[in-house]
């Protein structure tokens, strides 16, 4: 908890300064970065993809994973918008049924890997070609049209520069960070992340925060799916096909570690930040959109490498003031 | 360390209980897989044909192989997401040296090999100096290389490869439907085999999987072996990746973007441990055979090819469960 709280500020601070000079730069260098639409088409990617980065911290944090997120918002959207369109499923039950099947899959993937105690990278592998298996099933690849209006024009809908869909972002994020951070269940699922051994044998509920976990999950990677579909006005089967890499990027260069235990919000926040203004960057000096995966690989990879020598210093930073102080590092 | 006797997987432990299950549950895969055989035959018309038997048995031997590299991964409990990306890049390189460079097969055949060895000892060099998990390493690796490959080749398939080099997969062996490509992949599978059961640098890259501290403590240079498994682990993921554009008669910038779950299942069905220290090259072939003749079995009934992915997902989990649930069974720690 100490590594939670102490390291958090530093990657945050960093990614921070970051963020505002790449801001900055692209505003100099490129001036239509502040026009309204970009702003608009900006932060409507990022409101998406953070919803998917968080979705996959929230199972990080207990040393988890969930391969399967991109694939729980594909078939989310799938189902709503063939509800809406196929059926004529009034507005607000499709999408209620949506984000149910979402926690459903989640529930799913979480009680694989609490029944079984098996990796849950290949758990959710093989879940994850469940759900786009089931989607493709439906669909045949073919998308579902002339989704109701209500829905698509929520999509384009923004005042001024903010996109109305940000707003259920940051509502979302702050419930995450209230919920992990003051809930005792959330403070439970990071404690049982951080050492399961010591989480087992003080009796936490083991059962309940990996599902709770894998739940939190799959209802926000069926939250972004269903926005995806907003975005596009129709229900694509390819919604989710490529989130894998920034689920990760997000909350590893965020700070998260592999192994469990921190949760880093505002960190994870930041580094989407960054990966949106890259992304935004190279579309605005027409680079070959190509760039956006290579780059994100040499983030990941520059970012954990960075984190390692941080990570060690503050150790032994925290291990000279805190002995001073009479206290204890893990 | 004393050999297990089991027949086909090899462990770095001692012999077990586990070791007698392990036999059992390689015999039942090979049951359970010529169950589909008889019953693809029977239901599917044209499964039995020799033109279904040739694509049904090539397309094994590339699975097969994309299911080596990630075994050997697995054996020192490693995993490698960039086989699909290492494999895409080279066989675009191979591609890109045969008609671009007009370089003969054979010498593009080995600047691929050399390629796809450089690229693992590439991602072991960031294991080993960083210390960061191979998962990540792999998955911003995987990226890059990827990332890069899209950018120098615009994306653009090579299409024109050269017939000497292509219909080589189309070679008939003796008269039977196999085609070269199976011959090749028995040859890898043989050579893994002796690796694992009577080098010493198989025996040490099951003790590192095994328990990669005590491994360390014992004496081991973990980091030769790290970088030596990834390096041919590479050069496996370029060998599927060769295998897959003679097959395709075409280089594309898509290959090797769906190989992630299939280098998963072969292994996993097959019995090599995801945890490390336990491989099984017998099993991941009759896995890779398996996971063949269920994608050619169901579209020849008529199933959706849609369906299949789900299938193929249930397959995969099952495989693990079960694999658990014997161990468990046979008391093997491994």
């Amino acid at each position: 908890m100490t590594r939670l709280r102490s390291l958090a500020p530093g990657v945050a601070l960093g990614l921070l300064l970051i963020d505002v000079v790449g801001m900055l730069v692209l505003s100099v260098v490129r001036p239509q970065f502040l026009s309204t639409y970009n702003l608009f088409v900006t932060g409507r990617d990022l409101s998406i993809l953070l919803l998917v980065a968080l979705a996959q911290m929230v199972v990080l944090s207990l040393g988890q994973m969930n391969l399967s997120i991109g694939s729980i918002g594909g078939l989310v959207a799938i189902i709503e918008s063939g509800l809406m369109v196929r059926y004529g499923v009034p507005v607000p039950v499709a999408l209620a049924t949506g984000l149910v099947l979402g926690i459903v899959c989640g529930v799913i993937n979480g009680l694989l890997v609490y029944w079984t105690k098996i990796n849950s990278f290949v758990l959710t592998l093989g879940t994850s070609y469940v759900f786009a298996g089931i989607n493709l099933g439906i669909t045949h690849a073919t998308p579902f049209y002339h989704i109701p209006n209500e829905i698509s024009s929520f999509g384009q809908a923004r005042v001024g520069p903010f996109p109305l869909m940000a707003a259920v972002t940051i509502v979302l994020t702050l419930l995450l960070a209230g919920f992990l951070y003051q809930v005792v269940l959330g403070r439970q699922l990071l404690a049982a992340g951080g050492n399961p051994l010591a989480a087992r044998l003080s009796g936490l509920p083991i059962r309940r925060t990996t599902l709770t976990a894998h739940a939190i999950s799959g209802f926000l990677a069926a939250v972004a799916g269903t926005m995806l579909m907003a975005q596009l006005g129709q229900g694509q089967p390819t919604i989710g096909a490529t989130w894998v890499l920034p689920s990760f990027a997000g909350p590893i260069i965020g700070g998260a570690s592999l192994a469990g235990g921190s949760a880093p919000v505002l960190g994870t926040v930041l580094a989407m930040v960054l990966i949106s203004l890259i992304d935004d960057g190279l579309v605005l000096v027409s680079a070959d959109p190509f760039w956006v995966q290579f780059l994100i690989g040499a983030l990941i990879l520059g970012a954990v490498v960075l984190g390692r020598t941080r990570l060690s210093d503050i150790r032994a930073f925290l291990r000279i003031s805190t002995t001073r102080l009479g206290g204890t590092t893990r | 360390m004393r050999r297990s006797l089991s027949f086909g997987s090899v462990s770095a432990g001692r012999l077990t209980g586990g070791a007698l299950l392990r036999q059992v549950a390689l015999l039942a895969l090979l049951i359970v897989t010529a169950g589909f055989w008889i019953y693809f035959s029977v239901a599917a018309s044209g499964f039995t044909s020799d033109f279904n038997l040739f694509s049904l048995l090539r397309f094994a031997a590339i699975q097969i192989t994309i299911g080596f590299a990630q075994m050997v991964a697995l054996s020192i409990g490693d995993l490698n997401l960039a086989v699909g990306a290492i494999g895409g890049a080279t066989g675009m390189i191979a591609g890109w040296a045969m008609q671009i460079l007009g370089l003969p097969p054979e010498v593009a055949v080995l600047f691929a090999l050399a390629a796809g060895t450089l690229l693992g000892f590439g991602n072991a060099l960031l294991i080993t100096w960083t210390r960061i998990n191979s998962f990540i390493v792999t998955l911003a690796t995987a990226s890059l290389i990827t990332g890069a490959m899209l950018i120098l080749t615009h994306s653009d398939p090579f299409s024109r490869l050269p017939d000497s080099f292509t219909s080589f997969s189309e070679t008939e062996v003796a008269g039977l439907p196999i085609s070269n490509l199976v011959l090749v992949m028995l040859a890898v599978g043989v050579a893994l085999f002796f690796l694992y059961r009577n080098l010493s640098l198989g025996r040490e890259m099951l003790a590192v999987g095994a328990n990669r501290r005590a491994a360390r403590m014992s004496g081991l240079s973990v980091d030769r072996v790290v970088l030596l498994t990834h390096g041919l682990s590479g050069a496996l993921a370029a060998t599927a990746g060769l295998m897959a554009i003679a097959a395709d008669h075409t280089a594309s910038p898509s290959l090797g973007s769906d190989w992630l779950l299939a280098s998963f299942v072969a292994p996993a069905i097959g019995g090599t441990l995801l945890s490390g220290g336990l491989v099984s090259v017998a099993g991941t072939i009759v896995g890779g055979v398996l996971l063949a003749t269920i994608s050619n079995g169901l579209l020849l009934v008529g199933i959706d090819n849609f369906w299949i992915t789900v299938f193929l997902g249930v397959v995969l989990l099952l495989a693990v469960v079960l694999d658990r649930v014997t161990r468990a069974a046979g008391g093997a720690v491994p």
